[in-house]
């Protein structure tokens, strides 16, 4: 087994490397749970410790810098499958650019292990500190960067929610403690301390004083997993719009409506819309309102045509419904000399000859007044009937409170 | 006007049709950050892919679709430029190591953050760079609804017949603005799946098919033949090496398989009318500006065609020649100095061709038409 999993080729690591120990030590544990080198997907990141890949006989998939934790969490959960053993591996500095990833799946505890081979410095690139390094490490290069205490991985990703993380001091035969995080079922997480000879802590005692103390923390938590699920087809839950009214409007209508956040105006822009296509119009609505939903304007923009519609936008609308001070706000510059304008009566509109103001907020209150105004437009104009309106009206799940306001 | 039994009219969004399209194709998980204006892409993605996982960040989005994509479930991101920034180096692994899936990129008003629901066409010139080396990543656009549905299924089709991360590009007002369809208008479609390697010889991840540049699929973690992925320059049996001619003849591979792989994903709307010397070119949202001044130049006697690019990038050999043929050439797009435009004829400025560009709001056919009758 032990053979089997191993390569034949030559270890890449400097003499004395904590990664050459780390791997004897993975590929110990992992004869020791006799896993068969194909139910297992190794993950690699970037840095000497992802170099492991051609080391040994199983699946591999080497990453990006940081990126092995989310990597592996997708392979995990795209196999779905409790005989494949996923492990990722990176260093401490990968742990760091990819904490975000690190944090996610200990808090989902998706079923794989992570190893962080932590020996304090980026080995690839000059030996600079990390931010796992001790602050008694010091580099060689800029020594006068001042000691900040780490972070410690394995109580970040406990309080994320690990079910298993585990401190190892790389010395010596530590496949048992190896082997158990690999047979934990859930997130385990495993920090290697290790020794990096050009750059690193090049001695075992000494590593061994300045070393966070070994630990095993646990959390009992459920182990997140993904069932592929059939859902149906977004166009089955579609409401068709039968046409069975009829409309005399020739060529295109553009309908600006537009009032205050929370008081109905995409709703009164939807029916209309329902309308016009019941009408046997072609119809086009968009909205627009503050990325705060629940405060300001909120304005919508209708078109109907009896041709099909293709540019989408509004200049000067034919037609403006405009109920608050909000939406008049927003809307008054569109207004055009040849636009037919309905406004509440409260609101100070602009010298217009095409005006007309009823009281829609007093008679229908807040909520009720686009609806108003867009049916007062419908009955003084033969563009669609009122019934195509009330037909849409009446499909709506509070039909018999908005059916009132098209009287 | 008289009801016909067979309609089925109703008010849609492009969100929602892209979403039902992808799945229909094969796509299994949606992963995914929410970002105006995708996010109703997200929310209907939630309601129909098979496996749908909210991530973190779009780093961590990106990456767990790679990791499914390395077992054979193909998937679905979607977001705007501020996400999609996030995501170019996981883009650019999934590219190096293979893995196919689709990102929708939603795009909204720039630089930065920009605003975010205003809508724009600015994002093409970064595809066009997106991947380290200039190598091309299929782009595919749709124009309308009709093609909401085709062009989402054909990104589905090229990513897993490439074995690539595909682009489908879009915009606010394409994937948000509510329109009267019929239903009747879309096809149905076959699903598509990926063809796992069945050959008995050994398996060599990046050992690609002669004809088609294709390295034969094999997931992670199957129980027959080891597989080795790597998003590290690598040889055909994916171990990192530096810069061996087998690795590099392995990179440049990427190129000519996306370029010919390409050739039969090319999509795009020609209105040739005789006689006419000028064209309009646009893509995404704008078109609908270039069809309708299109018509509106032709009560006026002035004889337009019109040129609607859905395959953007690579860029189809063929509309060169298009292009070659007219006097003037016009192209439209939602932004300031014209992506597209340099994208096709460089950055030295040609007499016979005009940009007709705008930001903050659509354009309009009468800026269009403003721009034709003045040149």
């Amino acid at each position: 087994m032990v053979q089997e999993l191993r390569t034949e080729t030559k270890i890449p690591y400097c003499p004395g490397c904590g990664h050459t120990v780390a791997t004897n030590n993975m590929v110990k544990a992992l004869g020791k749970l006799n896993i068969a080198p194909n139910d297992i997907i190794l993950v690699s990141d970037i840095g000497c410790c992802g170099l492991v890949d051609p080391l040994l006989s199983c699946h591999t998939i080497h990453g990006l810098h940081g990126r092995a934790a989310a990597l592996a969490m997708g392979v995990t959960l795209g196999l779905n499958n409790k005989t494949k053993k996923v492990i990722a591996v990176q260093g401490d500095g990968g742990a760091t650019i990819g904490l975000q990833n690190l944090l996610e799946v200990a808090r989902q505890n998706v079923n794989m292990t992570l190893i962080v081979q932590n020996n304090m410095v980026y080995g690839m690139t000059g030996g600079q500190i990390s931010g796992l390094s001790q602050e008694e490490f010091k580099e060689t290069i800029l020594p006068e960067l001042s000691s900040i205490p780490p972070f410690d991985i394995c109580l970040l990703a406990h309080v994320a929610g690990a079910s298993f993380v585990r401190r190892i001091i790389g010395r010596g035969d530590y496949s048992e403690a190896l082997a158990e995080a690999f047979a934990h079922k859930g997130f385990s997480l495993v920090e290697i301390v290790g020794m990096c000879i050009p750059y690193g802590i090049d001695d075992i005692r000494e590593l061994t004083k300045i070393s966070a103390q070994e630990l095993t923390l646990e959390n009992d938590k459920s182990v997140f997993s993904v069932t592929p699920e059939n859902k149906s087809s977004l166009f089955k839950s579609i409401k068709y719009i039968e046409k069975k009214y009829k409309s005399n409007l020739k060529g295109k209508m553009s309908v600006l409506i537009a009032g205050s956040a929370g008081e109905g105006v995409q709703l009164a822009a939807d029916l209309l819309t329902q309308a016009g296509v019941a009408s046997g119009l072609y119809a086009t609505k968009k909205g627009e309102y503050p990325i705060t939903v629940g405060t300001g304007f909120s304005v919508s923009e209708v078109i109907l045509s009896d041709k099909e519609i293709l540019f989408t936008g509004i200049d000067k609308p034919d037609v403006v419904i405009v109920v608050s001070e909000d939406g008049l706000r927003k809307i008054s510059k569109n207004i055009g000399e040849d636009s037919l304008v309905i406004a509440d009566h409260t609101l100070q509109m602009p010298i217009h000859n095409k005006l007309f103001t009823s009281e829609f907020r007093k008679a229908a209150g807040k909520k009720g007044a686009v609806l108003s105004a867009v049916s007062y437009w419908l009955k003084m104009s033969d563009v669609i009937p009122i019934d195509a309106l009330r037909n849409a009206v009446s499909k709506h799940k509070h039909a018999k409170d908005l059916m009132t306001l098209t009287e | 006007m008289e009801s016909k039994l067979e309609d089925r009219i109703t008010l849609l969004d492009g969100s929602r049709i892209i979403i039902e399209s992808a799945v229909a194709a094969g796509a299994e998980v949606f992963t995914g950050y929410p970002i105006t204006p995708a996010n109703l892409l997200y929310a209907y993605a939630g309601k129909r892919f098979p496996v749908f996982l909210p991530a973190p960040d779009e780093i961590t989005a990106l990456q767990w679709l790679c990791g499914f994509s390395s077992v054979g479930k193909v998937g679905v991101t979607a977001t705007s430029f501020p996400g999609f920034a996030l995501m170019l180096e996981t883009l650019n692994m999934a590219y190096l190591m293979e893995l196919p899936m689709v990102i929708i990129l939603a795009q909204r008003l720039g630089p930065s953050t920009g605003s975010a629901t205003a809508g724009a066409q600015g994002d093409l010139l970064l595809l066009r760079g997106c991947i380290s080396g200039g190598y091309p990543i299929p782009v595919f656009c749709p124009a309308d609804f009709k093609d909401c549905q085709e062009l989402t299924h054909q990104a589905v089709k090229a990513a897993i017949q490439m074995r690539t991360p595909v682009i489908l590009l879009t915009s606010k007002e394409m994937i948000m603005t509510n329109r009267s369809f019929d239903l009747n208008e879309f096809e149905e479609k076959e699903k598509v799946s990926l063809k796992y390697f069945e050959n008995g010889k050994p398996y060599k991840p990046y050992l690609a098919d002669e004809d088609t540049m294709v390295p034969p699929f094999l997931p992670l973690g199957n129980n027959q033949h080891q597989v080795r992925i790597n998003s590290s320059t690598h040889d055909v049996n994916g171990f990192i090496q530096k810069a061996t001619k087998e690795a590099l003849d392995n990179t440049k591979r990427l190129k000519v398989k996306i370029e010919e792989g390409m050739k039969e994903f090319n999509f795009y709307s020609l209105n040739e009318i005789d006689e006419a010397r000028i064209l309009l070119v646009s893509y995404d949202i704008s078109s609908d500006a270039v069809l309708e001044a299109a018509k509106v130049l032709k009560t006026r006697n002035v004889l337009v065609s019109t040129l609607i690019l859905k395959t953007i990038l690579p860029v189809p050999e063929n509309i060169l020649s298009i292009l070659e043929y007219y006097e003037k050439v016009f192209i439209v797009e939602e932004n300031l100095s014209g992506l597209l435009r340099e994208i096709l004829f460089g950055i030295q400025s040609q007499s016979n061709i005009y940009g007709i560009n705008k930001i903050g709001e659509m354009i309009s056919p009468e800026d269009i038409i403003a721009e034709v009758s003045s040149n």
